[in-house]
């Protein structure tokens, strides 16, 4: 036993001063919902919070693998582009199906019902027909309540926009404490989940995340209200500078998503693509279509667009884009073969977080104001805490979301931050693991909902019973 | 056949012999970790390794065993429990969770956790010690433990206050009770953090005018439009309120000494200089980047500033040393020799070495270090030619050396040496190098300003007085605080100035007596004449030179001067030529010429009377002793 570095005689609670209860932490998001157990790193569950729909039969089918192209299927999303829950219909059974059916084992059927125990002379005999009829009663009963205490062992923690309304809210804590009959739950905005995650009580967190980016300052595990900025800046902004980008490309780049490709030949670079098309006997629906668009403008993001450091001068500086254009580019090929070595482009692309007069030009919906930029929210999410915050929030900026995964994005984040503050010591806290990053909020949950101190906010049921959905707003601050 | 064999065969160079490569001398410790595995190898397995000689074969040898076991104890696994548990320090205690937690001696553990926490409960977890006693009741059958963690849950203790308080104590014209009450509701929901206060505080106030109801707004006459607050107010709100709740329920002469400090620091919220200080970190906030690093220099400026101000008092507070103590109390015989001398430079090299000073700045360097510096300078990095000391040796040298001194016969003929070497100077160049030329040079070290002290202890001490005098008029210490070559060059002029003048004073006021004398004798000549006698003895007239000061003793003064007055007036005119004699020796007497006489004369008009009174006493006095011989 004295060789062992850590007994697990004792639990070390006085050190990482962790208690599990086997709580599931739920995390949705306008790209991806994420789902997982309490204590664990990474969430079991992540899925795409757009599920397919198919009209004919009014059914939902939910996770990335059921989103092919199928007849009558269309692609929606239960959130709205502000990552509040629209669709209070699909919502529950989104979730439903994330925390029950994907990370809990299949239950048996029980043992009345699954067909093995089936009395073969069942029929003949009246009396054990009778008994037969009742003892399957109770089973159906009794498994009906089981289905019904789907959650019931579980604590659960769900994350929250820090702008959601006070009705979304309660519906969420409704379908918590009614539906799943959970023993406990937790409402938690996820700019303090996202600084938590990365150890940090004080912070401004900064989450680029898929449809929104967020400023918000966090002091002492709780948001600041009046400090929250958001703005549409996130990965599917960049993805429409990117559609434009191919727009405005010298040869227009086709965007093809993959399904669509049969066959491809490779060709030179800038050369026309050939490939050969699928064809589909039914009509395929625009939203997935524009799905699967998205997939290949992720790759995109991944791979060519970067973000410009700054040096040697800001990109809308003059010789700039000439000085790129001599620096190596990244060649992308898109699924129909056409590839072409991008350049001064990709950085273009995204100066436009920073910079609103730099950029492609976007559809008056998508253009954003000087306002909405990244240094701006920073800079108005400072101005509205109080001034002895404002060198701690700095000296502890959280980076978190998938979107600040763009090469280059924290070091033009602190050369601007430099800029802004010169007189500040400025610390950016970013995750260096990937899945750290995209499941910032959720890795935080994970952390909190594990804490021995953290059982004593739970808001049980039967405080839930007491009060009534408005609890949530109480407590839940 | 092993591979220095093959290396015979082959005709190649030993591999011993060809380690002399740079990376050879890491060789033989890979060589000895080598062999050591290849000892276990066995029959043709052996064989094959010795083959491949210094360079190993990638021969990964077969392992058979499997990995020991990790845990060699055989113990059954420990049995674990999904255990339900309760958070006393939640506001629903009944809220059971289950953690996992071993079975064995657990229990006991967690129960006797779970009492201390029972009996530390303080007043604000009221309700859960109710709950603890009921748990206790229960534990009979079914224990169940209380979370470790429920003894972290601290609550800051807030004011509380009855209606009636509020009206006798904490009434304001600013504050309405609901407001109050409000501001405290979120002092308690937010443990005092006030920035989260600040962040939330929407304070709405109900209708002041008409009746609020439920149909509508329309009732609702006046809200009154409430200005926001600032942090500053809640804070001198609230610690206005605990600060008087504090004095209400304990009054300020019962409480204790810490007490008192937290009653008095709230009770002195400033909020004032709270918003000043507030502003005045916003603007730092706000500077540019300019600015920024300006301060920054400028900060790092007055460090740098400070370091040399100290470095530089130190440096002075060591020359001040050395000057007050000019005279070392040791035995100088020891260096008197120049065997000696060159002793006691080696010490002070050593000392200088063991110091190591750093240069002084620029302003060292066209510090004017005279020929005879440098000479000296030369002489001691004759032992040791470290370059980078010169400067420093010549720096101390110049402040010792040069009074005009002979050096030693040995350093006298290295100098004329080395000057027959150089080449000649002009005058600018000399003055840009700072080489100054003397006569003389005393051996050993000796420090310039002896040679003002020299001229002031030649001295007679009335002369040091008057000197002092008149560098007192003149505004000038008497000691040179700086003594380079310069300042005493210019010390020196004045010094010969002051002596001229003293000198010139002197002699007119020797003229002024004897003017008076005569004076006096003539008046009493013609007084005499004018009265009983027609003619006197003209001897006698003209020796009385005690007449105006001693007038009491006139008539015995006449009688004495009556027998010795040739005598007397044969000494009379020798005195003046006798007289510098024993005050003054080896000065330059009226040299100066009678030009500078007057003009002294004049300078120092308003001294001179007062002066010869003195003058004139003293030469009485010397007058009267001689007539008494």
């Amino acid at each position: 036993m004295a060789q062992q570095p850590l007994s697990s005689a004792v639990p070390p609670t006085d050190i990482y001063g962790g208690d599990e209860v086997s709580a599931l932490v739920l995390d949705p998001g306008y790209c991806s919902t994420r789902a997982g157990w309490a204590g664990e790193d990474v969430p079991k569950s992540i899925l795409p919070s757009f599920y397919g729909h198919i009209g004919s039969t009014n059914t939902n089918l939910f996770g990335d693998e059921y989103l092919i192209p199928r007849e009558g299927l269309e692609v929606r999303n239960y959130m709205n582009r502000d990552s509040v829950v629209e669709d209070w219909d699909v919502a529950p059974k989104f979730w439903e199906n994330m925390l029950v059916k994907r990370l809990q084992p299949e239950r048996p059927t029980a043992p009345g019902k699954n067909g093995l125990n089936d009395d073969p002379k069942k029929d003949g005999e009246g009396d054990v027909s009778m008994d037969g009829a009742t003892a399957e009663a109770a089973a159906e009963a009794q498994e009906e309540q089981e289905q019904e205490k789907a959650l019931q062992e579980n604590p659960l923690l769900v994350t929250e926009a820090p702008w959601n309304t006070s009705k979304a809210r309660e519906k969420t804590t409704e379908v918590i404490m009614e539906t799943w009959g959970c023993p406990a739950f937790w409402l938690s905005r996820t700019p303090t989940l996202s600084a938590f995650a990365a150890g940090k009580a004080t912070a401004l967190v900064i989450d680029i995340g898929g449809s929104n980016t967020n400023v918000t300052a966090v002091h002492d595990g709780m948001v600041l209200k009046r400090s929250i900025q958001r703005s549409p800046v996130g990965g599917l902004w960049l993805s429409s500078q990117i559609r434009s980008m191919f727009e405005h490309a010298e040869p227009k780049v086709a965007l093809t998503p993959t399904y669509l490709i049969e066959n491809k030949t490779p060709v030179d670079a800038l050369a026309p693509a050939q490939a050969r098309l699928r064809k589909f006997p039914f009509q395929i629906a625009d939203s997935f279509r524009r799905y699967e668009e998205e997939r290949v403008l992720t790759e995109f993001k991944e791979s060519v667009v970067e973000v410009w450091r700054g040096n040697p001068g800001p990109y809308r500086a003059q010789g700039t884009e000439d000085f790129i254009k001599t620096q190596p580019g990244r060649v992308f090929e898109m699924p129909d073969g056409y590839n072409q070595m991008w350049r001064e482009q990709r950085y273009r692309a995204s100066e436009g977080m920073f910079d609103e007069s730099v950029g492609y030009p976007l559809p008056e919906a998508e253009r954003i104001t000087k306002e909405q930029t990244i240094p701006s929210l920073i800079r108005a999410a400072l101005e509205a805490v109080d001034v002895d915050l404002r060198p701690n929030l700095l000296g502890n900026v959280v980076v978190t979301g998938a979107t600040s995964l763009i090469n280059g994005f924290n070091d033009r984040l602190n050369n601007e931050l430099i800029g802004m503050y010169p007189g500040v010591k400025i610390k950016i806290h970013a995750a260096g693991l990937t899945s750290e990053r995209r499941f910032g909020a959720w890795v935080g949950g994970s952390i909190l909902s594990s804490l021995g101190t953290f059982h004593q906010m739970w808001i049980s049921r039967k405080e839930y019973e007491e009060n009534g959905p408005g609890i949530v707003e109480k407590r839940c601050k | 056949m092993s591979s220095n064999d093959l290396r015979d065969v082959l005709n190649l160079p030993d591999s011993s012999s060809a380690s002399g490569t740079p990376g050879g001398s890491h060789r033989p410790s890979k060589k000895q970790r080598l062999s050591a595995p290849r000892s276990n190898l066995k029959g043709l397995a052996r064989e094959v390794q010795s083959l491949g000689g210094d360079n190993p074969i990638a021969i990964v040898p077969e392992v058979s065993s499997f990995k020991k076991r990790r845990l060699a104890n055989r113990k059954p696994a420990a049995r674990w429990d999904l255990a339900p548990f309760r958070n006393s320090a939640r506001d629903d205690p009944s809220l059971m969770l289950r953690h996992w937690r071993r079975r064995d001696g657990q229990h006991g553990l967690q129960q006797q956790e779970q009492q201390q926490h029972g009996t530390n409960a303080d007043a604000s977890a009221q309700p859960t010690t109710e709950q603890n006693g009921a748990q206790v009741k229960q534990e009979g059958d079914n224990e169940i433990e209380d979370s470790a963690f429920a003894k972290f849950n601290v609550r800051p203790s807030i004011p509380q206050y009855t209606d009636e308080q509020y009206k006798t104590h904490l009434k304001s014209d600013d504050w309405s009770k609901e407001e109050t009450d409000y501001l405290m509701e979120l002092v308690t929901d937010f443990d005092v953090r006030w920035p989260l206060i600040w962040d939330r505080y929407e304070w709405n106030p109900p209708a002041t005018n008409g009746v609020a109801d439920a149909d509508g707004d329309e009732s609702k006459a006046v809200v009154p439009k409430q200005e926001a607050r600032s942090m500053e107010d809640l804070k001198s709100r609230y610690y206005e309120i605990a600060a008087k709740m504090m004095a209400a329920q304990k009054p300020i002469h019962v409480m204790s000494q810490a007490e008192f400090e937290l009653h008095e620091m709230m009770l002195h919220f400033n909020a004032q200089q709270e918003k000043a200080r507030k502003d005045f970190a916003l603007n730092a906030l706000k500077r540019s980047r300019e600015e920024a690093r300006e301060e920054e220099s400028l900060l790092l400026e007055v460090k740098r500033i400070l370091a040399r101000s100290e470095r530089f008092n130190e440096e002075r507070r060591e020359l001040y040393n050395r000057l007050d103590f000019p005279q070392s109390e040791q035995d100088i015989s020891s260096i008197k020799t120049s065997q000696g001398l060159q002793n006691l430079l080696q010490q002070l090299m050593a000392a200088d070495k063991n110091k190591k000073r750093r240069s002084l700045m620029g302003a060292d360097n066209a510090h004017p270090a005279n020929a005879a510096a440098a000479a000296a300078a030369a002489q001691a990095q004759a032992q040791a030619q470290a370059q980078a000391q010169a400067q420093e040796s010549s720096r101390r040298e110049s402040t010792v050396a040069s009074t005009g001194a002979t050096s030693t016969p040995t350093g006298g003929k290295k100098k004329g040496n080395q000057q027959a070497e150089r080449p000649k100077l002009t005058e600018k160049e000399e003055q840009v190098y700072g080489v100054s030329h003397h006569d003389r040079l005393t051996s050993g070290p000796v420090f310039r300003s002896e040679k003002i002290n020299k001229m002031f202890t030649h001295k007679s001490n009335q002369q040091q007085q008057r000197i002092n005098n008149v560098l007192l008029e003149l505004d000038i210490p008497p000691k040179l605080v700086m003594p380079t070559v310069a300042t005493t060059q210019q010390f020196e002029q004045l010094f010969a100035a002051v002596n001229a003048l003293l000198d010139a004073r002197k002699v007119a006021d020797k003229l002024d007596t004897e003017l008076k004398l005569e004076q006096a004798k003539k008046a009493e000549r013609e007084a005499k004449e004018s009265s009983n006698h027609g003619e006197e003895d003209p001897a006698q007239d003209k020796s009385n030179p005690d007449m105006p000061v001693t007038k009491g003793d006139e008539s015995a003064s006449k009688e004495d001067n009556a027998e010795t007055g040739t005598t007397s007036e044969a000494q009379e005119t020798t005195e003046p030529a006798a007289d510098p004699n024993g005050e003054e020796p080896g000065t330059q007497d009226p040299v100066e010429g009678e030009g500078s006489k007057e003009a002294a004369a004049e300078e120092s008009s308003g001294g001179p009377h007062k002066r010869s009174a003195s003058v004139l006493s003293t030469t009485s006095d010397k007058s009267a002793k001689r007539q008494k011989k």
